[in-house]
């Protein structure tokens, strides 16, 4: 087994180990922090593959601005069933088929895909990152940002309303 | 002249290739020799807050007309080390309704990515830093990692007050980063790179053949961007004026209230070895990094310039009242961001002003600012670009 392929598998285990904290635990800042966790250990795959710019990205808004954003949430509505919240749906068995029935499908799906033996060398990434956005994904890039203001201005009017 | 990277790179070649006769593969000395240098620079910003917390007490008491601390050794000089032993021999306390596991591991969220975030700064000519292409982006992604110390703190103290104070300081650093990352978009934008190095030897030109020309004595954007980082970065170190978070007279000391011993110590140091590394990004993407004259060696310059702006950090904290809540998020949002925002626009009027030409479009549009927040004036600011 050669190093990159032993970073992988441990971080794999780190962050399933990680996600399934989040969906079993009674304490919800706690599963909140190991979503954290599992973000985080998901910018480490984007720079294993290569993806600096895209790791960093991933660390500074999922890291510093979702999940800081959500824990702050969890602090305000702080109340005491917060530590013993249920963590099992009520309809667990056909969430449970369901869940089983995407896996397998994965499963199935990634074993016909031919995975590069070799791992790219890493390589600054951003330059060509901006030609793609600026040149031929031009449109989409712009259609992207055209959802970002929407989200924006949807919460201006939020905050407004409260307001007055 | 007497510099430093030079010397440390071939000693760094000599260590690898004695590690090399010892019997080691390639791989395996590059290793050695990685772990050194991390274990060099750990060791080296460690001793940060130490000269930092020195600094501070002797100008706070010169501006109070006071000698601050005297009696330990000259001066006053070994009172930060004596303070620390005590730190160290203190009790660590945990309160009973504290939840154990986040309480400890606040101290080590907040503290663990203050190392990382040096890894890209530029030190000075030839210094083995890590060339990272997305440095600066980098810097603020790793240093976003310790909001959530402070909010494990709050939450895990089982203290409102600390609960309270790590609430502030959650609201506080999110919104702050954003006017602190768009005012470093009209660097990147100048110099079409993320790499702090780059953007440090980019600045080493001269107008006139005197002039600097770094980025601060750029007629109006300059001045804008390097006022805006500056507040941001005061408000993302939660100092005084922007000290909410641990407002003494309101909340104890906000969240490190239930910390005691080398804990409370490390909250500490990150703040002050943040100040320092603040300073050095001011440095590097305003005050031209190490550039200056040829009677000092480039580390000497980046470190004076850091040490220039440390104390402008310290001054500020002594001199100005504590902002309240509300006027402090007002000050963010209705002022900082549309200033930061206005500047892009001007920068990015100013390029095409200088440079008319079609090759501009591709190297200069190659920084995609809104990967890092999305802002309403993105959509905007890319059709000027392309333009």
């Amino acid at each position: 087994m050669t190093l990159p392929l032993g970073i992988f598998y441990a971080l794999s285990a780190l962050m399933i180990g990680f996600s399934l904290v989040v969906v079993t635990s009674r304490n919800l800042f706690r599963g909140a922090m190991c979503l954290t966790a599992s973000m985080g250990f998901v910018a480490a795959f984007f720079a294993l593959l290569g993806g600096d710019f895209l790791a960093a990205s991933q660390l500074l808004i999922y890291v510093g601005g979702v999940m800081v954003l959500i824990l702050f949430v969890v602090m305000f509505v702080q109340t005491p069933d917060l530590f013993r919240a249920r963590q099992t749906s009520v309809r667990w068995i056909p969430a449970l088929l369901l869940a089983g029935g995407v896996g397998a499908l994965f499963i199935r799906a990634f074993c016909h895909i031919e995975s590069p033996t070799e791992l790219p060398v890493l390589q600054p990434t951003s330059t060509a990152l901006g030609h793609l956005l600026l040149g031929d994904m031009a449109v989409p890039f712009e259609v992207i940002s055209l959802v970002l203001l929407a989200a924006l201005v949807g919460a201006l009017v939020f905050g407004l309303e409260r307001e007055s | 002249m007497f510099e430093i990277g030079p010397l440390l790179i071939q000693a760094f070649t000599y260590a690898r290739q004695f590690l090399t006769t010892l019997g080691a593969t390639p791989l395996q000395a590059v290793v050695g020799i990685k772990f050194l240098q991390t274990t060099l620079t750990i060791s080296i910003i460690l001793a940060i807050p130490l000269f930092l917390v020195y600094a501070e007490r002797k100008i706070s008491a010169f501006m109070q007309a006071r000698l601050g601390p005297m009696h330990t050794g000259p001066w006053g000089l070994l009172q930060t080390p004596a303070d620390t032993i005590k730190l160290l021999f203190k009790e660590d306390i945990v309160p009973q309704g504290a939840d154990r596991l986040l309480h400890l591991l606040a101290v080590i969220l907040a503290a663990a990515p203050v190392f990382v975030c040096f890894a890209p700064v530029p030190w000075g000519t030839g210094f083995p830093l890590i060339n990272l292409d997305t440095g600066i982006l980098f810097v603020f992604a790793v240093s976003g990692v310790s909001t959530l110390g402070i909010l494990a703190a709050g939450w895990g103290s089982g203290n409102k007050f600390s609960m309270l104070g790590g609430l502030r300081g959650a609201a506080q650093m999110v919104s702050y980063e954003i006017p602190r990352a768009l005012s470093v978009v009209p660097v990147v934008l100048f110099y079409s790179s993320l790499n702090l190095q780059t953007i440090a030897t980019a600045q080493m030109e001269r107008w006139h053949g005197w002039m600097p020309k770094w980025f601060i004595f750029y007629p109006g954007i300059g001045q804008i961007a390097f006022i805006v980082f500056l507040i941001a970065s005061v408000a993302e170190t939660n100092r005084i004026p922007f000290d909410i978070p641990e407002a003494e007279s309101e909340l104890v000391s906000g969240y490190h209230t239930e910390y005691s011993g080398m804990k409370f110590a490390f909250f500490f140091l990150a703040e002050y070895v943040y100040v320092f590394l603040s300073s050095a990004l001011v440095t590097t993407l305003f005050l031209g990094g190490a550039d200056g004259a040829a009677f000092l060696p480039s580390w000497m310059w980046f470190l004076g310039k850091t040490l220039l702006i440390v104390f402008l950090f310290l001054w500020f904290r002594w001199t100005f009242p504590r902002l309240r809540v509300d006027r402090l998020m007002q000050f963010c949002w209705q002022f900082l961001l549309p200033l930061a925002l206005v500047n892009i626009v001007l920068t990015v009027g100013w390029m095409m002003c200088k440079t008319p030409s079609q090759d501009v479009l591709p190297t200069q549009a190659a920084i995609p600012s809104s990967e890092m927040h999305g802002s309403p004036d993105d959509a905007g600011l890319t059709k000027a670009v392309e333009k």
